[in-house]
């Protein structure tokens, strides 16, 4: 029995079981093409800067090379690290606080306490009129200071005219000075 | 591809540890006055007090004191450690967003005496620094003031009087102990007169009348 719908789909099914033959050369004009688009954000030199940066790269570093840049990232973080001191106080907070001692005998005499890193090198005092009266005008911010006199270089005395630290867990006397917004001491 | 990584990943990784760890244990160049064997230990409780974000320059400066006064090397530590245990006590009574100069003050007045709670109403009490209320209390009890005195003195005043009302109250107690007052008497005595005066300052400050 003829059934003309079968044929039909006899007749398909053997023309798509055909082997198809490709151009050999297709692959390359398809790349072609699509390297030819234009790109998504356009050629504007942010989208170039932009497009840089996403693509991936494989980096490849020596050993050498590596301690080279792990040299580089220790210098800068020993850089930041250098300011550990506190951050110089703004000059317009400062004040300056005269300290005197009378003090006939001595020869030489140093102000030192948290002002200037208790060096005994870095403040002296000076005979102010008389033989006895010695003095030294020093800038401070406000904040609560530790001192004492260095008097010929071993003997220390606390400031007459000032509280006695409480908290010295040295033994040689110190004074406290506190210096209030305004100066006030 | 993942031998190259390892190649190039490791020694990098490992040089920059090693340069980090060199760089977390540069010590300030001040500390080159402590002795070889307490500046190890001095600056790693330096360390540890900048880990736990407490101010290092009032350790420093306890450190060099000891070092200019040649102290022993067991006592600068003890000193050091001993400041920053109270550093970090003043900062649990005054708040973490406490001044380097207001810690400081606090430590002193706890290491006088004073309760965390008395540092904790006078944050209360004050607007602004504390760093001068703190010391006042502080200098008070050296002067000889029974610390509970000193600390109700200052709370009673730290509310209304300004820095300079407190320094000549401070003033006003310890001239009056040397001139023979009890230290109780004397700082209630003061605080009568700074009250007074800070009233009649408060009074003086009122917008006049038609």
């Amino acid at each position: 029995m003829f059934d003309p719908v079968d044929d039909v789909i006899d007749r398909i099914a053997r023309h798509l079981r055909r082997p198809v033959q490709i151009d050999p050369a297709l692959d390359g004009r398809v790349m072609r093409e699509i390297t030819a688009l234009p790109t998504p954000g356009g050629a504007t030199a942010l989208g170039k800067a932009w497009r840089w940066l996403r693509r991936p790269r494989q980096l490849t570093l020596t050993p050498l090379g590596g301690l080279a840049v792990a040299a580089a990232i220790a210098v800068v973080v020993l850089l930041a690290r250098m300011n550990f001191r506190s951050p110089a106080p703004p000059q317009a907070e400062s004040r300056a606080f005269q300290f005197v001692l009378v003090a006939p005998r001595a020869t030489r005499i140093s102000l030192v306490g948290d002002f200037n890193d208790w060096d005994a090198t870095r403040t002296p005092m000076l005979r102010a009129g008389s033989e006895a009266l010695w003095t030294v005008v020093v800038p401070l911010t406000p904040g609560r200071y530790h001192y004492a006199f260095l008097v010929d270089g071993s003997r220390w005395l606390a400031d007459p005219s000032a509280p006695v630290a409480r908290d010295d867990d040295y033994g040689a006397p110190s004074s406290v000075l506190t210096v209030g917004r305004g100066g006030d001491s | 591809m993942t031998h190259a990584l390892i190649r190039t990943a490791l020694p990098l990784l490992a040089a920059t540890l090693v340069a980090g760890r060199a760089a977390a244990q540069q010590t300030d160049p001040r500390l080159e006055r402590l002795d070889a064997a307490t500046r190890p230990t001095v600056a790693a409780l330096i360390d540890s007090a900048r880990t736990a974000l407490l101010p290092t320059e009032p350790l420093v400066q306890r450190a060099l004191e000891g070092a200019t006064k040649r102290a022993a090397g067991d006592v600068i530590v003890a000193a050091v450690r001993r400041l920053a245990v109270d550093l970090g006590h003043a900062r649990d009574a005054l708040g973490s967003t406490a001044s380097p100069a207001e810690l400081s003050a606090g430590a002193a007045a706890l290491r006088a005496g004073a309760a965390q709670t008395t540092l904790t109403e006078l944050r209360q009490a004050r607007r602004g620094l504390l760093v001068v209320p703190l010391a006042v209390l502080a200098d008070l009890v050296a002067s000889g003031v029974p610390v509970d005195s000193a600390a109700a003195a200052v709370l009673a005043l730290a509310g209304r009087a300004r820095d300079a009302d407190l320094i000549e109250f401070r003033r006003a107690v310890e001239r009056d102990i040397a001139l023979g007052a009890p230290p109780a008497a004397a700082t209630a005595a003061a605080v009568t007169a700074a009250d007074v005066f800070v009233n009649a300052g408060a009074r003086q400050q009122r917008p006049g009348r038609p």
